[in-house]
């Protein structure tokens, strides 16, 4: 592995997030705020780190290997967690760095947890940029780089693959077309749903906030929560926007580029994850009308706008889901870890890996009585490999392994059990509220350091899968040159 | 372009890796999952995981907008099955790589006499608009190089009036001067300079090396006399060792045969010599082990003109042909499958080393021009491409003298043919609507050579 490959693109990455620190100095330039000084610093620092890192590490070989790829992307995504905490750091809005760098890396891994008890009285700057991290980090640090720089061709394909293994399917016979084309649609959603939510009364400040936060599934909001809109169509729009982040992205290549709804609507896993939605939103209605006295119309609009928010791990809130019923609280947990779908913005498991593995486990059992039986493990009529089997039962393994030692550690620190397991669980998928006393109207505040640090690695942990990071830590991967 | 390649083996990834390096959409399909992984880690492309002659497959590649659909997989009933359903579907061109000569034998129209077969089906009506057969294309090339005067294959363009040929600086007095000290005793012109797999552009000041290999564009008839500078001529084999029951081997010394060259075939396996045997009527079929120093000479080839090793065994071929070359054989040449090896063939002096996938590529380049390109051939491995451009009325170009044209420097302008007369050097030549230009380019930069002509 040759360090230099990994730092040169290392100081690109870099550079692009400083460039993108140029919005919101905009912004608070514009309102005249204090944090226009913490803008320009952490620009200036940024930009000439990265310039640096890239001039001063010549690469010899064009092409990177897959060591180099791996090592890049997690590189990647900690170096911009780092660099994107600098404008929190150098404003002072935040007590500790180490919630600086919690604030920045849950922007980036789409995550939405929040540090800030209140964000009402933060300067306009700041609050673009929280906005703005979870739009940068929405369909992948890697794949905005593959859009944004020309790369050799196999070395970018590498890239994305280490970055969101086995979901992304390509679409065109050249990558960057592909990053290229779901840049395109991520984009279209962001403006269509800016519009709608100017439309639907919200203030253009508000609705760009917003919207930064819905389409890569984030879940930061400029105000308390969206419940203070207290606007139905407003609602209704975002409903629709996380709904349609949480469906893989390259289905809508299908249905808008080359018109062919059937690969769209016929998908198993855009069939199954709608059918989860619809069914959790009726069993948490019924829940609510049941057991918390909401009426039906009341409850299936609370219902609807929390079930989308934590399925497709936004993490936006109209009602306070921790007080509500306990048979309601336990269905939105178990979302957190099922998640969206695989090639959405969305975290969690995925979707078609549940599927993957109930299939496999329906297998195992009926072997258990006719063990000469063979049995394909098939999705939507295509034969799955043993191998894509065993790497979908690895990581759910790994997953739960990270959930459990997370809940462990979050105990031992002095959190409640409701809130030691809620946090990692919404951490680990990239949601952000959990239940207890981090639910969706209160903050991370509370949570002791060391809690926070491990949350922080969760979120990253949840968004580039496990493995990516993993290998970093094994010794193997720097030995075996 | 939008190319779809049928087969991810061999003869298919060569051909993808040269169309990406060109800057075509390309996508492949292929069955083998382990094909795919590879194709996926190697190239930029996209990959169809399936049997291509299913049309599911086929529509999921999207064969109806393919400017060109490929069938190199390694069945000919797979292919032309593929062809078949393509072209129905509305691609624009098929090629499907035949072997059975069998099948392409009964395609090609006959002769016109009475005694000849009847033309059962024509390829049309299958939806095959041309037919490759790699294995006929090799053994076609190493007919051509045992019959001429110097050991490296020759490209003809603009009907045979222009001939590209490589010529290697072995010691001769070239070796330390200047590209403008030479002094060539017929008009041609220096279309590009290979040194040790990388490819130099021809400048005036330009130092030449020992080993240098040197793309010459002449006139047909001055080419053998260029030749002379560089090398003694070798007299056309009239004795040669084939190694392998082949079907390149077997095309090969049926071919030689008819030339009344004394041919001996040596195959190490004994069902297949039977066979070869049977089928060669006029060449002499040996059995034995190619590799044994005792056997080799016994059998003459130490005073053989050429020795061809043609098996499917890269390493084996070489091998054998080390051996020959050992004992004395004047020239060796053999059939590499893995193209990687080529260079390490060469390396180890054996004189001529071709592979049947950088052939049937070479064969394909005609079929993905576009522009005004109206033949073109495969030069160095597939790095250099030798194309025929027809000069458009529309083109920027008209009126200016060739000198003056700004084309990119790696690729050079090596002959005009007006109204059929050769011009070369072309420096003076006025460029007029009409006109065949050939041109010597590196892959990469083709596309800008390109809209020069349009």
């Amino acid at each position: 592995m040759k360090i230099n490959n990994v730092l040169h693109y290392l100081g690109l990455v870099i550079a692009i997030v400083g460039g993108f620190m140029l919005i919101p100095f905009t912004f608070s330039l514009i309102n005249a705020e204090p944090d226009q000084m913490a803008f320009g610093i952490s620009i200036v620092i940024t930009l000439s780190a990265g310039f640096l890192l890239w001039r001063f590490t010549p690469i010899t070989e064009r092409r990177i290997s897959l060591r180099e790829s791996l090592a890049i992307v997690a590189g990647s995504w900690i170096m911009a967690a780092l660099f994107g905490s600098l404008p929190f750091i150098i404003s002072g809005v935040l007590p500790s760095v180490i919630d600086c760098i919690f604030e920045a890396m849950s922007g980036l891994t789409t995550t939405g947890a929040s540090v800030f008890s209140s964000v009402e009285n933060l300067p306009h700057g700041i609050l673009v940029w929280r906005s703005l991290t979870q739009w940068i980090g929405g369909l992948g640090i890697i794949m905005l780089f593959v859009t944004i720089l020309p790369m050799l061709g196999i070395g970018a394909s590498q890239l994305m693959e280490a970055e969101t293994p086995g979901q992304q399917e390509r679409l065109t016979s050249r990558i960057r077309d592909t990053a290229r084309t779901l840049w395109l649609l991520y984009l279209g959603f962001t403006v269509a749903g800016f519009i709608a939510l100017v439309i639907a009364g919200l203030p253009g400040f508000d609705a760009f906030n917003v919207i930064l936060a819905t389409t890569p599934t984030g879940g930061f909001a400029p105000v308390s929560s969206i419940g203070v809109y207290n606007n139905l169509a407003v609602e209704l729009i975002l409903i629709f926007f996380m709904v349609a982040s949480g469906v893989n992205f390259g289905l809508y290549y299908y249905l808008l580029w080359k018109g062919r709804p059937a690969k769209f609507f016929g998908n198993p896993e855009f069939k199954l994850y709608i059918g989860i939605l619809a069914g959790c939103i009726l069993l948490i209605n019924w829940d609510l009308v049941a057991n918390a006295g909401i009426g039906i119309f009341e409850g299936l609009r609370q219902a609807s706008f929390q079930t989308a928010s934590v399925m497709t791990t936004t993490g936006f809130a109209t009602a306070d889901f921790a007080t509500w019923p306990h048979f309601s609280q336990a269905i939105l947990l178990v979302l957190m870890v099922v998640g969206a779908s695989a090639g959405s913005t969305g975290g969690g498991l995925k979707v078609i890996r549940l599927l993957v593995l109930f299939k496999y486990t329906y297998r195992r059992i009926l072997l258990t009585f006719n063990p000469n039986a063979v049995i394909p493990i098939k999705i939507g009529g295509n034969v799955i490999s043993d191998k894509l089997i065993s790497r979908s039962v690895g990581l759910t393994i790994l997953y739960f392994a990270a959930l459990w030692a997370g809940f462990l550690i979050m105990s031992a620190i002095g959190l409640d059990f409701v809130t030691a397991l809620s946090s990692i669980t919404s951490c680990l998928g990239n949601i952000g509220p959990a239940l207890g006393t981090v639910g969706p109207m209160s903050s991370y505040a509370d949570i002791p350091g060391i809690g926070k640090l491990v949350l922080l690695i969760a979120m990253l942990v949840g968004r580039i899968e496990l493995f990516t990071l993993l290998v970093l830590f094994v010794p193997a991967f720097w030995r075996w040159r | 372009m939008y190319i779809v390649i049928a087969g991810g083996g061999t003869v298919g990834y060569n051909i993808a890796s040269m169309l990406v390096v060109e800057d075509h959409e390309v996508v492949v399909v292929e069955q083998s999952e382990k094909a795919v992984e590879y194709l996926n880690q190697q190239l930029d492309i996209k990959t169809i995981f399936g049997n291509a002659a299913i049309p599911r497959i086929l529509r999921d590649a999207e064969v109806q907008r393919a400017d060109l659909v490929l069938a190199v997989t390694d069945r000919d009933e797979t292919n032309m099955v593929i062809c078949f359903i393509a072209k129905e579907m509305g691609a624009a061109t098929t090629a499907a790589r035949i072997r059975n000569s069998e099948y392409t034998g009964y395609f090609i129209p006959p002769a016109k006499s009475t005694l000849s077969a009847r033309r059962i089906i024509r390829p049309k009506s299958l939806g095959i608009d041309v037919f490759i057969n790699p294995e006929v294309e090799m053994a076609r090339e190493i007919l051509g190089i045992l019959s001429s005067f110097y050991s490296t294959p020759v490209e003809q363009l603009a009907n045979g009036l222009v001939q590209i040929r490589s010529f290697t600086i072995e010691g001769s007095p070239m070796a330390g001067k200047t590209l403008s000290e030479l002094n060539f005793a017929k008009p041609c012109v220096v279309a590009a300079i290979a040194r040790k797999e990388e490819l130099l552009v021809p400048r005036p000041d330009l130092v030449l090396e020992n080993e240098d290999a040197l793309y010459l564009v002449a006139e047909r008839d001055n080419m053998d006399y260029l030749g002379r500078m560089f090398s003694a001529i070798q007299r056309p084999a009239r004795s040669v060792f084939i190694l392998g029951g082949t079907q390149i081997g077997m095309l090969v010394a049926e071919g030689l045969a008819d030339h009344d060259v004394v041919v001996k075939l040596i195959e190490p396996d004994e069902e297949k010599s039977q066979k070869a045997a049977v089928r060669l009527e006029k060449a002499v079929v040996l059995k034995g082990d190619p590799t044994d120093r005792d056997f080799l000479t016994e059998q003459g080839v130490p005073s053989a003109d050429a020795f061809v090793a043609t098996t499917e065994n890269d390493e084996f071929n070489i091998l054998s042909c080390l051996v020959a070359k050992n004992l004395g054989v004047d020239r060796s040449l053999t059939v590499i499958n893995k193209p990687s090896y080529i260079p390490l063939a060469e390396a180890v002096d054996i004189d001529v080393a071709g592979s049947p996938a950088i052939i049937t590529a070479r064969k394909i380049a005609h079929f993905v021009l576009s522009g005004g390109a109206i033949a073109a051939t495969l030069l160095e491995s597939g790095q250099l491409e030798a194309v025929e451009f027809v000069v458009s009325p529309q083109a920027g170009i008209i009126n200016q003298k060739v000198s003056q044209i700004e084309i990119p420097k790696e690729a050079t302008i090596g002959a005009v043919v007006q109204n059929n007369q050769v011009i070369i050097p072309p420096d003076e030549a006025v460029i007029h609507a009409g006109d065949h230009v050939i041109v010597v380019s590196q892959l990469n930069v083709l596309h800008d050579v390109e809209k020069l002509f349009k």
